[in-house]
């Protein structure tokens, strides 16, 4: 066996030997997978999870390193960046991905690459054309 | 400041071109001659083809030390990088199935599923799949 191999094991009786937690935050994260275009809520989240809404903040924090509700917004961000290299209009990815308000979207979108939703497809637009070269 | 190229140390950069394009399925980018046999030979992901290249750099061959770090590294088992993949099941099989060696089989560890291979050019490349 590696010393590599000694640590994964080393590190998972330590940091992961909780299955019932562990099972608690994955199907949450799955579950906001498979919803994420929907409105959430943290008691809809908590029954995915098959725990209590307080008990599943401080797990997925703790797993993943960031709350449910940064998790969801870091998949309906990753999302909206699909569509809009699709060419689907800002409003239509907006909607799609579950965001409720145009603007507060293009406020997210910016902080989280640096520019708006109608900026950056213009970017990539351009980047995909031979003239844009 | 962005990230544009990282870089893995290849003991012979057309094995490693052959290998990272042919088993792992990323394309060539840029191949620029440099001195001797040496060239600025970079790949990138199919699905991210203008996400981060991947330099495959001789370093191993030029200076000792680059040489003696990567050999460390591959006799502990411990992977130079990672890359994510959607099911590392899957992977692990179309890998497999191509001759790919696999020092780690598919193993579970808390909200990951990991598998790490040998990519014939030094160093050992850890799959990850977010559970």
């Amino acid at each position: 066996m590696t010393f590599y191999q000694q640590e994964i094991n080393r590190i998972r009786e330590n940091c992961y030997s909780n299955e019932t937690h562990l099972m608690a935050v994955i199907r949450t994260r799955r579950f906001i997978n498979a919803h994420f275009e929907k409105e959430l809520n943290l008691q809809q989240l908590a029954q995915a999870g098959l725990t209590s809404k307080f008990h599943l903040l401080r797990l997925f924090k703790r797993y993943y390193g960031q709350t449910p509700k940064q998790y969801l917004t870091h998949k309906r961000i990753a999302q909206s960046i699909i569509c809009l290299k699709k060419g689907m209009t800002v409003t239509d990815t907006c909607f799609s991905v579950g965001f409720e308000c145009p603007s507060s979207f293009s406020t997210l979108f910016k902080q989280k690459t640096g520019l708006p939703p109608a900026a950056f497809q213009k970017k990539q637009f351009l980047q995909s054309t031979p003239d844009g070269v | 400041m962005r990230v544009k190229v990282i870089s893995i140390p290849v003991q012979d950069q057309q094995t490693a071109l052959d290998f990272y394009t042919g088993k792992l399925g990323f394309v060539k980018k840029h191949d620029v001659p440099l001195t001797g046999n040496d060239r600025w030979l970079t790949v990138v992901s199919k699905e991210e083809p203008d996400g981060a290249e991947i330099l495959l750099e001789p370093s191993p061959n030029h200076l000792e030390a680059a040489g003696t770090y990567q050999k460390a590294l591959y006799n502990a088992g411990i992977p130079y990088t990672q890359f994510d993949v959607d099911d590392v099941d899957e992977t692990y099989r179309q890998l497999t199935a191509l001759g790919v060696a696999f020092s780690v089989t598919p193993t579970e560890m808390g909200t990951v599923k990991i598998a790490v291979l040998d990519d014939t050019c030094g160093n050992h490349i850890q799959l990850v799949e977010m559970l």
